[in-house]
């Protein structure tokens, strides 16, 4: 393969570099959208809370910064059991005395890791697989498509159950699941995207001139999909975060990681659903409003990137 | 290639997929932790029962004979025992099954029905507040997992104004006897149904009516709805007859992705209402290492959603006439 | 007799920055049987005056004022159902640009045809519509049995033909045919045209003909309207436009298409863009184009002036019509960057670009 004089490290940069540019110019899109602007408000609003739950040392400045969270959320018996809100405890204790509202602030955090890791790599791979599917077409893109199918035939939740039951309930292995499953919607885009730009006058030039296959991808064709790939993400994002609330509700959550579905599988086995609304409501509420956030920003994106495309799954 | 040649080919690839979900349904379920005697030790078998077992289960001979032997038995619908009930997994699972099948089929269908019309008035009155207010609802409740939705309507409709029965499928006598009639065809049974299949309907309207809306939104800029208006026909004839038909087309292809979406959420929606179908059966067999309970609703889920897949292309061929079969 | 009589009429868009006055104070009227021609540049407001007559318009658009009279009833004053049943497509019917997208892909054109017919024609039977159908394709020289065909399996001068049956099904008074051959190649294109005029000498029709190219016109019409920013700023027989037009534009518009006639013809395009139709102002709007321009023509908006015949040219210097016309058949003086407002820095300098006008 001859890739030139550019490595496909560079690629990458240049890559990201018009992404990051992609986005700056695109930001500009949000002004006058309003449903777009809450979202990013409310994204901003949960981002900082979920940053800041706890406190966090940063040892070389030897500071600490204070945490959001008045209690550790694990801690047991900081006030009696399963009290309604009061002013020591704003959003009431559970059966064991913890603090809910130090638990669904230290779920945010939760929340964020699983959303943007799993979106990322769900979108990472697959771009990719979009990518060279269309870009080879032949045997390549049969293979890779008809494996995207499989992955459509498979249903998400039984699988990550069976999937974690298995490698166990570690946060980890909760976005292998995801990732595992929500990559297809990405591939199918971005391959029927990559097959329209292959025909253009641009890509046939970069192959006059003797650009590799490598560069040709990365290089030229990439960067016009990428808008895509951010709008995917942004979904992404959205079923991830979905997809472990509903793995954490039905009890195969990390028990280390208290997240916001996990705080209401545990008030289902508290048996405490009809009374303790204090403690069923928050968590509920933040999974909407961070789905709906990102769901929010989505839309606006979606308007720009690509008004025929519609987002499906 | 011909319509003729499309099917074939069309089903040649049901076929690989079908195999490859196999393959992966029996990779996943050798991998389970604790071997699926493990249940039985604790009855206080003894080591020689337990080889005896291993034999009988067939847990002895080299994988690709299991392998062989697995297929066979998936293809003559035989799952083997439950290791829990010590019934026949078929017997088990199957009227679960029709469970699962009656609450996702009427929350699927109320989805759609609501979502395609709902979809199509929001892109008709583009710019207006029933459309903006409109997509602020859709969002909301797409963003709900299905858990969240039944609670909120739990908590309302039961714990709150206490109109509906909080779980299962009947109030009284067992949950899975009886004939079809007996089983479905009660005003009580109905009241059971209500909220759950209300959650699956608001958790996958979202989908069709949004991308009803857009759709709509792309077909009503075509020149010929613009000639439509122009022979004078009626709003509701270019509305539903054209506007909409035309639009419906890419929601075909969404149906079979909202049924495998269904299915999985058929996991969370029973275990939110006690409901007893298969979802939930599957939940408790996983904790229980009840591996044959387990795989045979994960079979049947998986096999529901890649059939609707081909029945939805097949549908969408049929549906356009412009398609080229590709 | 007269058929249709426009008066006055101002059809505008709401956009951001005000008004756009796509139809600004036009007066038309057309005799039964008659083809009148309506040509001008891209955004010159033809198809927004050819909509406005069966108020086809889209939601941001508004007939501020003026009248649309169709054989004695006023169009603007009919309620929708009124103008549905009455007038669209029983009396009033169009032949859109690109046949194809004028189908809606997911039925057969014959299904398409019945539908309209049996929708105007109570009592008709399924079998009957059917059978009209399949006698028009005969007519227009497709094979009947095409009727069962869904559009996408048409060729492009096919789905023309097809879409002048659906156009002539309910034999209408008028057929307003918005640039009905400009997606098709030349040879296919004068057939078109030649059935077009048949069919419709056939049912006495009367027809409105958009399009760009004078070509198209000069054969086909019997009286030709210059649309220009929004206005009819010249109107004769075919013959008078074609031979003896009065009006700078329309001189410009004659340079700028071959002659069939004529091998050495230089041709030669107007300079500059068509007007801005948000808050035009006084004075004509071709005046920033124009190589005529006196000090006059910005200050005061020219009126119709007649020319006898039913020809009336808008613009101060139409009496100096010798100049203008053999001035007007210079090179240079369509290149000249006297073009625009001598005495106004500010205003819009045309530029000596040569650009065609589409
Ligand atoms: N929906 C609309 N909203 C705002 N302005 C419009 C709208 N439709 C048309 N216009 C504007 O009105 C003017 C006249 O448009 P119209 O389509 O009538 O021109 P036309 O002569 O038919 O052009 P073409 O030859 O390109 O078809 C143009 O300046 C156009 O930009
Ligand atoms: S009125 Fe003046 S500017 Fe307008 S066309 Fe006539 S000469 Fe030219
Ligand atoms: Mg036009």
């Amino acid at each position: 393969m001859s890739t030139g004089t550019t490595s496909p490290i560079d690629s990458a940069t240049s890559t990201i570099g018009n992404g990051i540019d992609y986005v700056r110019t695109k930001l500009e899109v949000f002004e006058g959208d309003r449903l777009g602007q809450i979202g990013l408000a409310t994204l901003f609003v949960f981002l900082v809370i979920g940053i800041f739950a706890r406190p966090t040392t940063i040892e070389f400045l030897n500071l600490t910064i204070p945490g959001i969270a008045p209690h550790d959320p694990g801690e047991r018996a900081v006030g009696g059991r399963l009290e309604s809100p009061s002013a020591a405890h704003p959003l009431g204790t559970t059966d064991m005395g913890r603090d809910v509202l130090s638990q669904v602030i230290a779920g945010t955090r939760v929340t964020l890791l699983v959303g943007s890791l799993a979106a990322f790599m769900a979108v990472f791979i697959g771009t990719n697989v979009g990518l060279v599917s269309a870009y080879f077409g032949g045997w390549v893109d049969d293979v890779l498509m008809r494996i995207t199918d499989i992955v459509y035939g498979v249903p998400f939740l039984p699988f990550a159950i069976v999937l974690v039951a298995i490698l166990g309930n570690s946060l980890v292995n909760i976005i292998v699941a995801i990732v595992l499953i929500l990559w297809r919607s990405t591939a199918r885009v971005i391959r029927s995207q990559v097959l329209s730009h292959k025909q253009r006058p641009y890509v046939e030039s970069a192959q006059a001139i003797g650009a590799g296959h490598l560069r040709i991808m990365y290089r030229h064709i990439l960067p016009n999909v990428l808008p895509l790939t951010f709008l995917y993400a942004a979904f992404a994002v959205g079923w991830a975060v979905i997809a472990e609330a509903s793995l954490s509700f039905l009890g195969f959550g990390d028990p280390n990681m208290l997240s916001w579905g996990e705080m209401i599988y545990n008030v289902y086995t508290a048996n405490a659903i009809r009374e303790a609304w204090w403690w069923v409501f928050p968590p509920g509420i933040c999974i909407m409003l961070f789905v709906m956030s990102v769901f929010f920003i989505g839309r606006t994106l979606e308007e720009v990137v690509n008004p025929e495309l519609r987002h499906q799954e | 290639m011909g319509l003729r040649e499309y099917v074939v080919r069309r089903f040649l690839q049901l076929i690989v997929t079908f195999w490859a979900f196999f393959t992966l349904l029996f990779v996943l379920f050798r991998m389970m932790p604790g071997d699926p005697t493990s249940m039985f030790i604790l009855d206080g078998m003894t080591p020689e029962q337990r080889e005896q077992r291993i034999a009988e289960l067939g847990l002895d001979q080299p994988l690709y004979v299991q392998y062989v032997e697995y297929i066979r038995q998936l293809l003559t619908g035989d799952f083997g025992q439950s290791f829990i009930y010590r019934e026949p997994v078929t017997d088990i699972i199957l009227i679960r099954f029709m469970n699962t099948i009656v609450l996702m089929g009427t929350a699927l269908v109320f989805a759609y029905l609501i979502g395609v019309t709902f979809g199509a008035l929001m892109g008709w009155w583009r710019n207006s507040r029933f459309e903006r207010g409109g997509i602020i609802v859709t969002l909301m409740a797409r963003s709900s997992p299905e858990f969240w939705v039944g609670i909120v309507l739990l908590s309302v409709f039961v714990f709150w104004l206490g109109w509906f029965p909080s779980s299962g499928m009947r109030t009284t006598g067992g949950e899975l006897g009886g004939g079809f009639v007996a089983r479905y065809g009660s005003l009580d049974f109905l009241r059971h149904l209500f909220l759950p299949a209300l959650t699956g309907a608001i958790v996958y309207l979202a989908t069709p009516t949004l991308l009803m809306r857009s759709t709509m939104l792309d077909v009503l800029n075509a020149d010929f709805i613009e000639i439509k208006k122009a022979e004078g026909l009626p709003e509701r004839t270019v509305l539903y007859k054209h506007a909409a038909r035309n639009s419906i087309l890419p929601l075909v292809t969404v149906a079979a992705i909202a049924t495998g979406a269904a299915m999985g959420g058929s996991v969370v929606i029973e275990t939110v209402f006690n409901w007893p179908g298969m979802g939930r059966e599957m939940v408790r067999a996983v904790n229980n290492n009840d591996y044959p309970v387990a795989m045979a609703a994960f079979f049947l889920m998986g096999s529901v959603v890649i059939l609707m897949n081909f029945v939805a292309d097949l549908a969408y061929v049929y549906l356009d006439p412009r398609v080229e079969y590709e | 007799m007269t058929l249709l009589d426009i008066t006055n009429l101002k059809t505008y868009y709401r956009a951001e920055d005000g008004w756009v006055r796509a139809t600004d104070d036009v007066s038309l009227s057309i005799e039964r049987g008659e083809t009148v021609g309506l040509v001008g540049e891209s955004g010159s407001g033809k198809t927004t005056l050819a909509k406005s007559i069966i108020r086809l318009l889209p939601d941001n658009a508004e007939i501020v004022d003026g009248s649309v009279a169709f054989d004695g009833t006023e169009i603007t004053e009919l309620t929708d159902s009124e103008l549905r049943k009455q007038l669209r497509w029983s009396e009033i019917s169009m032949i859109p640009q690109n046949a194809m997208n004028g189908f809606d892909p997911v039925y057969t054109v014959g299904q398409q045809i019945v539908q309209v017919i049996r929708y105007h024609e109570d009592g008709t039977s399924k079998a009957e519509a059917r059978e009209r159908a399949r006698s028009l394709f005969d007519e227009l020289g497709i094979e009947p049995d095409r009727v069962d065909d869904y559009p996408h399996q048409f060729s492009g001068g096919m789905a023309q033909r097809a879409m002048i049956a659906l156009a002539l099904a309910l034999s209408p008074s008028l057929v307003l045919a918005d640039e009905p051959t400009t997606a098709l190649d030349v040879v296919i294109q004068d057939r078109i045209l030649e059935t077009i005029k048949k069919m419709q000498k056939e049912l006495n029709s009367a027809m409105i003909m958009i399009t760009h190219d004078m070509s198209v016109v000069s054969e086909t019409c019997d009286r030709i309207a210059v649309v220009y920013g929004g206005r009819i700023i010249e109107i004769a027989d075919a013959e008078t436009i074609i031979t003896n037009p009065r009006h700078p534009y329309t001189l410009g518009l004659r340079n700028a298409f071959p002659d069939i006639n004529d091998d050495d013809q230089e041709l030669i395009s107007i300079p500059g863009t068509p007007p801005e139709l948000v808050d035009p102002g006084e004075g004509c709007r071709f005046a920033p184009r124009c190589p005529f321009a006196e000090e006059a023509c910005w200050e005061v908006t020219p009126e119709p002036e007649s020319y006898g015949d039913g020809h009336e040219v808008e613009c101060h210097r139409a009496d100096e019509v010798e100049l203008l016309q053999t001035e007007a058949g210079k090179k240079e003086t369509w290149l000249e960057q006297e073009i625009g407002r001598p005495d106004d820095p500010t205003a819009d300098r045309a530029t000596a670009e040569v650009e065609s006008d589409d």
